[in-house]
């Protein structure tokens, strides 16, 4: 299968150098692209001067955005596979393999989860998780253990929605549509760090925003697409 | 609250988000920016099934009555949301302004390059010529 990795980075400038060193590392096999969303630091110079493949956008687009570049790429390129990959270290490289086995078991979307044989603390943190959780499974029937994690593999026909679609943002709410129309998606145990340097994008009250956003979309608003 | 005017705001509101939920499924509106709408159609329907909410606030506040209350209100939610817009709007025109320059400079830039490259094969070739020690160079000197 020839697979794509795409790592969207903003303002990545202490990390990205290890964590596609890493990649280089673990997984030879497979094509990678950084994203560089726009970032105000040095991250599309390091990027370069690393000879890293670079798709380099000119302006800040957010998550969504870069993603929907790096699969607007594998699609014109063709690839089998696409891998979101986070470029703060979080996302291990050893685990895409994985990934890629359970995909040619006949998945469209493999999640890597770290809650599969793991058990979900009950912290403050995962609350959302469940929230989010709960509620895909209210709309699809289906349980997705860990719906937050951005670490997701998709395959061909997944690249071509994201590619070419309004609202698919790599967010819990479109796993969630997806599965409502069909798309099989399973998860694989992976282990995650916490990220190696910088600060987190996400704070406690944009946590809380973000939980109640998806909650609502999941549970309304995607009842209305087609 | 009259009868009519609960009416007129019960239609408003399915109104609303009936319009709403089908651009949706038309996919032009992104689902982040739905939300507000979503929201808002759903508080026009809380007040207008359950006007004693109004009613209730209208007294807290001393308000002569409650359709005021419901304009006020609804006139400061959207100047909040006409707010937000005028941010959005903002900082759009910015990304816009700033991603035109980028493509203007990378085109000059590009355009510099491939003319530095185009000079230096130029000579490289006439020296070529040159040194062939034949007619061909000094002829092309020549003119």
């Amino acid at each position: 299968m020839k697979s794509l990795i795409i790592i969207p980075a903003f303002n990545e400038e202490m990390n990205i150098e290890k964590v596609v060193k890493s990649l280089r590392e673990n997984c030879p096999n497979h094509d990678y692209i950084v994203v560089n969303d726009g970032s105000s630091d040095h991250t599309a110079d390091i990027c370069r001067k690393n000879g890293f493949p670079l798709l380099n956008l000119p302006v800040n687009l957010g998550l969504a955005g870069a993603f929907q570049a790096g699969m607007k790429y594998a699609y014109i390129k063709d690839y089998d596979c696409a891998i979101q990959f986070d470029a703060d270290g979080q996302h291990l490289a050893e685990y895409i393999d994985d990934l890629i086995e359970e995909m040619k078991t006949g998945k469209d979307i493999v999640i890597g989860s770290r809650f599969v044989t793991e058990k979900k603390p009950w912290s403050a943190r995962m609350l959302g998780s469940r929230v989010i959780s709960a509620a895909i499974f209210l709309t699809t029937g289906q349980r997705i253990k860990d719906p937050t994690s951005g670490m997701r593999l998709y395959n061909r026909s997944m690249i071509r929605e994201f590619a070419l679609n309004l609202n698919f943002g790599p967010e819990p709410d479109t796993v969630s549509h997806l599965v409502k129309r069909g798309a099989k998606v399973s998860e694989v145990q992976v282990q995650m760090q916490d990220r190696m340097e910088g600060e987190s994008y996400l704070n406690f009250a944009k946590s809380i925003t973000y939980m109640l956003r998806m909650t609502i979309s999941i549970l309304i608003i995607q009842n209305f697409r087609k | 609250m009259t009868v009519i005017f609960r009416m007129v705001l019960i239609v408003m509101s399915f109104g609303t988000m009936g319009y709403m939920l089908r651009k949706i499924h038309q996919a032009k509106m992104q689902i982040e920016e739905s939300l507000f709408w979503f929201l808002f159609s759903v508080l026009l329907m809380v007040l207008s099934i359950f006007p004693q909410i109004a009613t209730w606030a209208t007294r807290l506040l001393g308000m002569m009555s409650t359709s005021n209350f419901i304009f006020l209100f609804i006139i400061f939610v959207l100047l909040v949301r006409m707010f937000y817009m005028t941010l959005k709007i903002s900082q759009l025109d910015d990304r816009l302004k700033n991603f035109a320059q980028k493509m203007a400079i990378e085109e000059n830039l590009r355009e510099e390059q491939a003319k530095s490259e185009k000079n230096t094969q130029t000579c490289t070739n006439s020296t070529d010529f040159a040194n062939d020690g034949g007619e061909n160079g000094k002829h092309r000197l020549e003119q």
